[in-house]
């Protein structure tokens, strides 16, 4: 394995697979765990710094969200210490009792692992008073599950995400020292900050599936591989033991989250669709240009087509991360988020990663549940926000005034 | 009978039969002609027939309870959410079973409103969406004026949904009725409920509307429409050509397209086992309270 591995960057799958998207025929997935191990659609995307996990100056007050004007094309190829997950399944030959055996075996791991007691459960006092708003706290892995209306006070009808945090753990944490994500020629900031690395998996899955490379990285922790990961950089006194179960009360009501996730892929697209362009009349003349581009340059002295021109092309299937986007209820025997909004990238079973905002005027305030949410046992099954009406309470009438 | 033959059982029997049959025929007024014994039908072999669950009737009382088809927008655990919350809406008002065709009564409470709640009545002409998105659109004319008005089943301000006649139409959806002369979707607005005895299935009113002259808002004489009765009169032969043409025969064969509209069977057992129970709880407790309310009436008149 070592020899495979150049580098100490922590094994992350493909973004696609970590997604969960099935993948059309034809179309290669874009982004194999690009420079610092976060995944990128290009080297390019990693200069401008749209991940939200990207190293920010602290002597700023505000943080820099920077915005792409550019279009960048996804590279596809994946980088060289790429190492598959899904193992080729071929009839392995084994008795029925040796099966048996082995099915025994995972059960008992299986109930091993959801047996032990969250390492967050002994500690208390400790948590309210190492947070401050510079400090970076774990995020979540996520599912989307689908939308339904809601409604709020005022009868005003909104739509919501359901967002499901399944079986997410801590796989692992690096501090910054010995954090060395894969290098390019191309860095252009300086790390003032130092921040850990916060390895976090979810949904567990049976490891005679996986490759044994992908395997030996939860092995090495003492945990059953998962079928998502993601890395999170955290604040050193964020950092949190292996093993520590995360949940949706990790985030609280009212509180605002970025999301990244992958689009929807819709394949290759005519440039109305992609670009937004207006097209031409359907009728009064035109000879076969409805939904054609047109004038594609300008002439004079750089009288070629620019690099960059919007044209037809495959559409989808690339990382955004949408911003901001407020909590309106939380269920926490099934680990369920509702968000306001439908806007959320990915389709339905489509995973996605939250984090704490980054936009400056709804960034965290008060001190949230530091460095996470501890398993308590006699929650409240359901949290809402006071706007959201919840469909136990009467009918809302409005009063003369 | 002087004469004891032996004969089978089933012969005798069918004898029997003409001997009843000409007795009958005696008293009948009916002139007489050569019967055709009717053969017992015999069971066709092979399939047996398999044990009906009597809750998948529920999917018509209930359509909105199952989720949308598409297998792009499942998942179980996000519809057995939306379920409870259904649920907890119908805990707070009751959401009568009506059809499309039926005469309905909805109160919104309305902050731009007179008295802040704005009462409607109309025939329901549609019923879409599944889940909390449930709706229906009522149509009424009112002042010469044909209205539609669109609610949500489980909109929080709306306060009462009134039945006020419940049947069914022959067709599932009654968008025809814009280009219907406007008898048919006149009701007033203080129509009284018309109750029907417990027990009895709902009532399918057959009437067959008189349309408008052309120009039509849709093509209905394309659309298979069993509710309409002067379509032919208002046609030219183009549109006959036409609808010829464009008609598909074959769909009635594709059975994967009906699939793919429908739920299963399984899985809407499943849905039905989980939420009929509460169902049937708030509809009995319903009817007690209304049985309560008609005790009380005298005491006050007396009063």
């Amino acid at each position: 394995m070592g020899g495979l591995w150049d580098s100490p960057v922590p094994w992350t799958p493909s973004a696609s697979r970590s997604i969960g998207l099935t993948k059309k025929p034809g179309v290669p997935s874009s982004s194999f765990g690009g420079r610092h191990g976060i995944v990128y659609a290009s080297y390019r995307d990693a200069l401008t710094r749209t991940s939200r996990n990207s190293y920010l100056s602290p002597l700023s007050p505000i943080d820099n969200i920077t915005t792409r004007s550019h279009f960048s094309q996804p590279r596809f190829r994946p980088p060289y210490w790429y190492l598959p997950k899904e193992r080729v399944m071929s009839d392995e030959l084994l008795t029925q009792e040796n099966k048996d055996f082995l099915n025994e075996v995972k059960q008992d791991k299986l109930i091993q692992q959801s047996a032990l007691v969250s390492p967050l459960a002994k500690n208390e006092p400790q948590e309210l008073v190492q947070w401050n708003p510079s400090t970076r706290r774990v995020g979540l892995i996520a599912r989307k599950i689908g939308n339904y209306p809601l409604w709020s006070k005022d009868g005003k009808k909104f739509q919501t995400t359901l967002l499901q945090i399944v079986d997410n753990h801590v796989i692992k944490y690096i501090p910054p020292e010995e954090f060395k994500p894969m290098k390019t020629s191309k860095v252009v900031w300086k790390e003032k900050r130092k921040l850990g690395c916060l390895l976090v998996g979810s949904e567990t899955i049976d490891p005679s599936t996986v490759t044994k490379e992908y395997c030996g990285l939860f092995n090495s922790v003492g945990m059953l591989p998962k079928k998502h990961l993601c890395r999170f950089m955290v604040s050193p006194h964020a950092a949190l033991p292996t093993g520590t179960p995360l949940f949706a009360t990790h985030f609280r009501v009212g509180d605002h989250v970025d999301i990244r996730a992958k689009t929807i892929d819709r394949g290759f697209q005519g440039v109305m669709k992609r670009w937004g362009f207006k097209g031409m009349p359907a009728s009064h003349g035109v000879t076969k240009t409805h939904r054609r581009p047109g004038n594609i340059g300008a002439g004079g002295e750089k009288a070629r087509v620019w690099p960059g021109t919007k044209m037809p092309g495959h559409m989808g299937n690339r990382w955004r991360t949408l911003r901001g986007v407020k909590i309106l209820r939380i269920n926490t025997k099934h680990n369920i988020l509702w968000m306001l909004g439908v806007g959320i990238p990915g389709e339905t079973g489509a995973m996605c990663y939250l984090f704490d905002t980054v936009l400056p005027l709804k960034k965290l305030n008060t001190p949230p549940p530091f460095p996470t949410h501890p398993p308590v046992e006699d929650l409240p099954i359901e949290y809402h926000d006071e706007s959201v009406h919840l469909f136990d309470e009467p009918t809302i009438t409005f009063e003369e005034s | 009978m002087s004469l004891v033959i032996r004969k089978s059982t089933v012969d005798i029997l069918c004898a029997a039969k003409w001997f009843a049959r000409r007795d009958c025929r005696a008293l009948s007024s009916v002139p007489e002609k050569a019967d055709i014994v009717e053969e017992v039908k015999e069971r066709v072999p092979g399939r047996k027939p398999r044990a009906h669950n009597p809750l998948l009737e529920y999917r018509h009382v209930y359509p909105e309870f199952l989720p949308d088809p598409n297998p792009k927008w499942r998942n179980s655990l996000r519809e057995k959410m939306e379920r409870a919350d259904m649920l907890k809406r119908r805990s707070q008002i009751d959401i009568p079973e009506f059809y499309v065709g039926s005469i309905v009564a909805v109160t919104i409470s309305d902050p731009h409103a007179q008295g802040k709640t704005n009462r409607f009545v109309g025939i329901c002409i549609d019923r879409k969406g599944s889940g909390l998105r449930a709706e229906f659109i009522l149509r009424n004319v009112i002042d010469h004026q044909g209205v539609e008005v669109r609610y949500e089943l489980y909109d929080p301000t709306i306060q009462s949904i009134q039945v006020l006649r419940l049947e069914k139409r022959l067709d599932d959806k009654l968008y025809y009725l814009r280009d219907a002369l406007p008898e048919y979707c006149t009701f007033p607005l203080d129509m009284d409920p018309e109750i029907l005895p417990e027990g009895t299935p709902v009532p399918l009113n057959p009437v067959q509307v008189k349309l408008k002259p052309r120009p039509w808002l849709e093509r209905w004489e394309r659309q298979e429409l069993k509710g309409v009765s002067n379509i032919e009169e208002h046609l030219k032969e183009k549109d006959r050509v036409r609808r010829e043409l464009r008609k598909t025969p074959w769909e009635k064969y594709d059975l994967m397209k009906q699939y793919r509209k429908t739920i299963p069977a399984e899985d809407q057992s499943e849905i039905w086992n989980e939420v009929y129970n509460q169902l049937q709880q708030m509809r009995v407790s319903r009817k007690k309270m209304s049985r309560k309310r008609t005790f009380a009436s005298p005491k006050t008149q007396l009063a």
